[in-house]
């Protein structure tokens, strides 16, 4: 892989967020903003200089080639790297997120590419996991396990026997709805997807697919990942694009279709969306 | 906005499977089956060996038993975090040393003063050699097994240094202590008991027990949800020394001295009762009840051996077949749920 030179002319605000992209959003506010992020493991450059706006109430679509840099980004974002520069900010002002616990204070929930699931716990103790419900400073199972229930209910997330099953046992689609479940319960502004729809069939990912809708229609904010531009045009209102560690456009879902999303991911460029959508050279 | 609604609430999603045939659940817990194992092995000493269902007898079993249980105890937490401790059998005889050096400084004053402060060095010692192990984990990025490994050598080694290879001390009022006052049970016994009944609960029903099974499960999901997963195993690492430094304490008292080798080898008991009562070595399952009926089996056993006139050499055979015995079956059990 070669690396692309930083680019020089991206328009880099250094006040704060900013509806760099011109998109005409009007009244939508950006409930997470990113400024000139970059993050290197020793030599390696994975993001640089990334600009992003996530609006608030919408399902941002984040997509790229593999190794582009949408894992490291969401990571970044969660905490669970430091990013090497760059500032964040939420609702309008700067945070440092140095851990996770930061990011999930805040309300941002991640459901991470690898789902992040202790296997030897259980659908109940995984979904509370470092929020544990507690009675007398004992673990309260039984609340837990009732708000459980009527949590995965409320989702119609019905292919699951027992919440007490172990996690190990379950299905990648049951997995997958675990994981969105635990990100929503924890009351998250914004819930971030790696690769939601990534390793499931057909009808595993429509179920996945309209609990992203579910989430959007509760006000919640989605950032997702995905691989499938089939997906991506179903579910999101806006579109980023990563190339080789840049973030190269973002705008509207309406303003790119297949084919541009394509030349976008392939190249970092395209001539059909709107030159006010591309952020880099 | 809150979409977490009422617990309390009814729900129509289907009930928790529990009615499920009763009989069939019990015999699939390994803690019960270990339980009638233990009960037949006893029975079967007992039948042989009338006197070894005595008062006399148990009193002495539960006295071998709290030299061990407490390490078990610590045992299971670091094995539930995906750890080992290999150290505890050291710490026991270095907290004993120790402690019992303290206590010969001492002699002068009051046994309860004398004793206290040996309780409280023996602790401390115990609770400086889980910080190295967890420096030793963190710091120098040793894995478990090695960071322990050289802990282990450490403090074998130092008991030598300190005692030049002899007992210290000699404290009849110490030994008095660890004989039955309330029926079978001694007043250490009793503490030691309560210590491992609070141990039990803490690691089942706490916030602390769910992370130390979380970081053993996934370390990476633990930080991933917010916990503090270094802080996690440097805890479970101090506790398991501080078992330990206990368990020397009594084991101080039970010799009426500090033995350079009085903890020698009990690591490798302490893990077979943790692996016997039914904990996953790669972290993440454990039962404290199973380690707890494990170390009370491996008690009876050890001195059914001598009451049936086995040579105690034939000692450690038993626990490795007892070992390979329960390894086999936790194996046979995953394949035949994997295969159902
Ligand atoms: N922990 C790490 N240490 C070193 N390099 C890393 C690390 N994590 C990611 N990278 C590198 O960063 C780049 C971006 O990786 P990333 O995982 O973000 O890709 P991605 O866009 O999520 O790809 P995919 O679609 O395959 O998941 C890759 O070149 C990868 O090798
Ligand atoms: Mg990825």
């Amino acid at each position: 892989m070669s690396n692309t030179p930083e680019p020089s002319n991206l328009p880099t605000s250094t006040s704060g967020p900013s509806e760099h992209d011109g998109s005409g959003e009007g009244s939508a506010s950006v409930l997470l903003s990113l400024r000139g992020i970059s993050k290197n493991f020793g030599a390696v450059q994975a993001i640089q200089n990334v600009n992003l706006d996530v609006v608030d109430g919408q399902v941002t679509a984040l997509i790229g080639d593999n190794g582009a840099g949408k894992s490291v980004l969401i990571k970044t974002i969660s905490g669970i790297w430091a990013p090497s520069s760059g500032h964040i900010y939420w609702k309008g002002e700067e945070i440092h997120v140095h851990t996770p616990r930061n990011a999930t204070d805040l309300g941002i929930a991640t459901v991470y590419q690898d789902l992040a699931l202790c296997d030897n716990l259980d659908i109940v103790q995984n979904m509370y996991l470092g929020r544990e419900e507690t009675k007398f400073s004992m673990l309260d199972e039984i609340k837990m396990e009732l708000a459980t229930n009527q949590l995965l209910k409320d989702l119609s997330v019905s292919t699951v026997k027992s919440v007490r099953q172990l996690v190990a046992s379950l299905s990648g689609g049951q997995r997958q709805a675990i994981a969105v479940a635990r990100a929503v319960m924890r009351d998250s502004q914004l819930v971030i997807l790696d690769e939601p729809t990534a390793a499931l069939g057909v009808s595993q990912t429509a179920q996945v697919l309209q609990l992203i809708r579910t989430l959007s229609s509760r006000g919640i904010t989605v950032l997702v990942i995905s691989h499938n531009l089939n997906d991506v045009f179903t579910v999101a209102d806006r579109i980023a694009v990563m190339h080789l560690g840049t973030l190269c456009s973002s705008g509207p879902a309406s303003n790119y279709d297949t084919a541009s999303a394509v030349e976008l991911i392939t190249t970092g460029h395209s001539s059909r969306v709107p030159p006010s959508l591309l952020t880099s050279s | 906005m809150s979409i977490i609604v009422d617990p309390v609430q009814e729900s129509s999603f289907e009930k928790p499977d529990r009615s499920q045939l009763w009989y069939r659940r019990l015999l699939a817990n390994q803690q019960f089956l270990l339980l009638l194992v233990t009960i037949a092995i006893f029975v079967f000493f007992a039948f042989n060996r009338h006197v070894f269902a005595s008062a006399g007898e148990f009193g002495n079993n539960v006295t071998n038993f709290c030299t061990l249980v407490l390490l078990g105890v610590g045992e299971t937490y670091v094995i539930a975090t995906g750890g080992i401790d290999l150290s505890v059998g050291s710490t026991v005889s270095l907290s004993g040393v120790v402690g019992a050096i303290a206590m010969e400084h001492l002699a002068m004053h009051s046994e309860l003063l004398v004793l206290s402060v040996g309780t409280v060095v023996c602790i401390g010692i115990g609770i400086l050699v889980g910080v190295v192990n967890s420096a030793l984990i963190h710091y120098a990025r040793l894995v478990p097994f090695v960071a322990t490994l050289v802990t282990w050598g450490a403090g074998a080694g130092m008991c030598l240094v300190l005692t030049g290879g002899a007992p210290i001390g000699q404290n009849s009022g110490a030994i008095a202590l660890t004989v039955p006052k309330i029926w079978i049970f001694s007043y250490p016994a009793l503490i030691i008991i309560a210590i491992t009944f609070v141990a039990g609960l803490f690691l089942h029903l706490s916030r602390f027990g769910r992370f130390t099974f979380a970081v053993g499960s996934n370390a990476f999901a633990a930080r991933a949800v917010g916990i503090n997963v270094k802080r996690q195993v440097t805890s479970v690492y101090v506790l398991s020394g501080a078992l330990a430094g206990i368990t020397g304490m009594f084991v101080y008292m039970r010799l009426g001295s500090g033995a350079p080798t009085a903890g020698t080898g009990q690591e490798l008991i302490a893990i077979a009762a943790v692996v016997i009562g039914g904990a996953r070595l790669t972290g993440g399952s454990a039962r404290l009840s199973g380690t707890v009926i494990a170390a009370w089996m491996i008690t009876i056993v050890s001195s059914g051996l001598i009451f049936m006139n086995v040579s105690p050499n034939y000692n450690q055979v038993a626990v490795a077949l007892l070992i390979a015995t329960a390894a086999t079956a936790q194996a046979l059990r995953k394949s035949a749920r994997q295969s159902s």
